[in-house]
């Protein structure tokens, strides 16, 4: 595995502070697969000092392209959203354990809040693309209907789908968790969610009661991104019980995520 | 001309003077898929304990200008482990080994030096008495004189291998620290392990770190740990390691002409997965651009007059 130099092919403000990002990188590309993300060096100072981890929302096999999402809320990731196409952008990747996909037809149920919809847009399209037929069903919460990010390329890859928004500005009123109870009872192979932390700990409680496999893509303050720092832990219930998210994650089985004490902090 | 790179610490002869060092290099298996590690001089491996160790809660780091703040609180798979599965992965490079040890008392230390004096492979054994981020032991000793040479004496009963000592930052007289660690037997010390530090989201009103205190690494502490080499180098003969926020081979002169005769990179590894490779590499040519035979030559050559 090396860095590379990945060239800004598109920039586009997708919603308020969130910015998506076309990058040609053809062996990121190629090897991509959804839930893995793409180390990303954002100034080629001291400072800031450590690169941040960004899932990859689409990739173009094709062209060698890869599409992120930045959520424009630090320093960095301030820097890393303003840079123009033309630029070269320092990334290590793919890296990290996705999604697992499974290999008979299934009815998938894709539950993403905010941000968290970036690794599940790639998700549904791998799971249309595949050769087996599989029945993908998505959900999307966020504050208002302005927050929505990137709705159409996640309803466009779901035969269904469904928007919560907190005021009621689109969609249901209310959490998109809300949501959750009725499209399990109309019969769930498997869940995938990204999203706020105690978003997931409610869609993972959820599947739990009902028995149905449940995968989570989780979030952590990273250092080294490929294993070696122990730096981006998340406590879960096996042993050892700290588990390195850019390693053995992103994506968890979260009935094995300890989420009480991840939603503490 | 090829210039000669390598450098001795005690009895322990390196190719070059290139250290990936402890807790940022995890035992080498993720950098290798980066590159051949037979490019360093050596590899100090992770903090390792006697039993295994889950170490802080998280979050365990933060950025800071320049630099990072960490309290990962030596998680790591304990000796046995250690000497079981990861050492073998390393010994296939041709580099020197060197294994960090940490424990509660002093007793851990000896029983730790006690297995790795069996171990094949083992180039050498790193007294970590400077971990910032635990409860007992690591830095408690580490900032206490008399503690750091009855620890290191005692270690030194229980190994033939070489000793280097890692020494903390976080006291006021270092070379007080040095004298300590020589006086019980160490032969080489590395400086300096992370600065103490904090830092505060101001909205939640909380640390940044679960552990709310951590170690402070990266550029931001390279002028500490200059002046640390530099007033040891000049008041001991004992070899030093020195290591602090060296991102490329000139950051690692400066500790080479401050008197160091290796260097560990850490943190930069986060930032350039090759970052040591390229440090080892920009020695070389710097050499050759300069004109210098043997790197060697240059340690200690800082001129104040």
């Amino acid at each position: 595995m090396e860095s590379l130099a990945a060239r800004i092919t598109r920039r586009e403000e997708v919603a308020p502070y969130h910015y998506a990002l076309e990058l040609d990188c053809p062996s990121v590309a190629h090897e991509a697969s959804p839930g893995q993300f793409v180390h990303v060096r954002v100034s080629g100072t001291d400072d800031p000092l450590l690169r941040r981890p960004i899932s990859i929302m689409l990739r173009d096999n094709y062209r060698g392209r890869i599409e992120i999402l930045v959520r424009a809320v630090g320093r960095g990731t301030a820097i890393l959203s303003n840079l123009a196409p033309g630029s070269a952008l320092d990334i290590i990747g793919p890296l990290g354990h996705g999604f697992p996909v499974p290999d008979e037809d299934c009815t998938a149920l894709l539950v993403a809040g905010g941000v968290g919809v970036a690794p599940l847009v790639f998700l549904a399209d791998t799971l249309q693309l595949a050769e087996q037929h599989h029945y993908v069903r998505g959900l999307l919460g966020a504050a208002s209907e302005e927050m929505l990010v990137c709705w159409q390329d996640f309803a466009g890859r779901c035969e269904a789908f469904q928007a919560a928004t907190e005021d009621g500005s689109a969609g249901t009123r209310g959490l998109v968790t809300e949501l959750v109870p009725e499209q399990l009872s109309r019969g769930v192979d498997v869940v995938y969610t990204c999203g706020p932390r105690p978003m997931m700990a409610r869609v993972a409680e959820l599947c739990a009661e009902q028995g149905i496999p449940c995968y989570a893509s989780l979030e952590q303050f990273m250092g080294c991104g490929v294993g070696a720092c122990l730096g981006c832990v998340i406590p879960t219930r096996l042993q050892p019980r700290h588990r390195r998210v850019c390693k053995d994650g992103p994506v968890f089985d979260a009935a094995q995520v300890a989420w009480e004490e991840l939603i503490e902090r | 001309m090829t210039p000669d790179l390598s450098t001795r610490v005690s009895t322990v002869q390196f190719k070059n003077p290139v250290l990936a060092a402890s807790g940022t290099f995890g035992y080498g298996e993720e950098y290798a898929e980066f590159y051949d590690l037979s490019v360093l001089g050596g590899v100090i491996v992770k903090g390792t304990t006697l039993e295994p160790r889950e170490g802080n809660p998280p979050p365990r780091v933060a950025e800071t200008p320049a630099g990072m703040l960490n309290a990962i609180g030596l998680q790591n798979p304990g000796i046995d482990v250690v000497l079981a599965e990861k050492l073998p992965f390393l010994a296939r490079f041709d580099t020197q080994i060197i294994v960090n040890i940490s424990g509660r008392t002093v007793d851990e230390y000896v029983e730790l030096a006690r297995r790795l004096d069996a171990a094949p492979a083992v180039a050498a054994v790193e007294v970590n008495v400077s971990c910032p981020n635990v409860e007992m032991g690591g830095m408690q000793f580490g900032v206490d004189a008399a503690l750091t040479r009855d620890l290191v004496q005692a270690v030194r009963g229980a190994t033939a291998l070489p000793l280097f000592v890692k020494l903390s930052p976080n006291v006021t007289d270092i070379v007080a620290m040095g004298k300590a660690a020589v006086e019980g037997g160490a032969d080489a010390l590395c400086v300096v392990n992370t600065l103490l530090g904090m830092a505060i989201d101001v909205e939640r009103r909380r640390p940044l770190l679960a552990n709310v205190t951590g170690g402070l690494s990266g550029p931001a502490i390279r002028p500490v740990a200059v002046r640390m080499v530099w007033r040891l180098a000049r008041e001991l003969t004992a070899p030093i390691i020195g290591s602090g926020g060296i991102m490329c081979a000139r950051d690692a002169l400066e500790f080479i002409l401050a008197g160091a005769c290796a260097v560990a990179v850490g943190t930069a590894n986060f930032v350039d997965p090759r970052a040591a490779l390229k440090v080892a590499e920009g020695l070389r040519d710097f050499c050759v651009g300069h004109g210098i035979s043997r790197l060697a030559d240059l340690v200690g050559a800082l001129e104040t007059g």
